[in-house]
């Protein structure tokens, strides 16, 4: 089981499996009731085209269902970061 | 208060008491279970002195499963024995 400090994935920079950058991440969607962790809301990358995607602001949601895996980036799976919830 | 869906910053600084009313501490981070995509503890810091051996330990972690209830501070399930003054109070 591999856990992490909420606080270590602030700015934590997200990749996609295809190696594209996203972006940082700048919070975490949580339902305070279950504790399920609900999305990353990911500040998008400059070159990073952002159609698809779920949107606040300037922002982006991206399902936490589409984590892959957090290392050093956080790697999430094209496909299913764009899948509206 | 806090909605059902928050951020989780939101849930810093927060104070924990225990459903007797027993201060613990203040919310300073949270763990999450990257595979079960579930929030695992909480992080508690600045703890109260009336808390056993919670010398030499900056902070405690609190599993999430204790948690009653989450809005203007959080409240946990009280633990048996892991306060001085209680467990003078039933012994």
């Amino acid at each position: 089981m591999s856990t992490t400090f909420s606080r270590s994935l602030a700015k934590k920079k997200v990749m996609s499996n295809d190696g594209i950058l996203v972006g940082s991440v700048r919070n975490i969607m949580v339902d305070i009731k279950s504790g399920q962790v609900i999305d990353l809301i990911v500040m998008p990358d400059d070159t990073f085209d952002t159609a698809g995607y779920q949107a606040d602001g300037d922002r982006i949601l991206i399902p936490f269902e589409a984590v892959k895996d957090i290392r050093d980036y956080i790697v999430v799976d094209r496909y299913l970061s764009k899948k509206q919830m | 208060m806090i909605a059902m869906k928050t951020q989780i910053t939101d849930l810093f600084g927060l104070n924990v008491y225990t459903d007797r009313g027993i201060f613990v501490g203040e919310v300073e981070d949270a763990v999450i279970n990257v595979d079960g995509k579930k929030i695992d503890s909480i992080a508690v810091g600045n703890l109260s002195p009336e808390i056993r051996e919670s010398k030499g330990y900056k902070g405690l972690r609190i599993p999430y499963r204790i948690i009653r209830n989450v809005g203007d501070i959080v409240i946990i399930r009280h633990i048996p024995n892991a306060f001085r003054s209680s467990s003078t109070e039933q012994e």
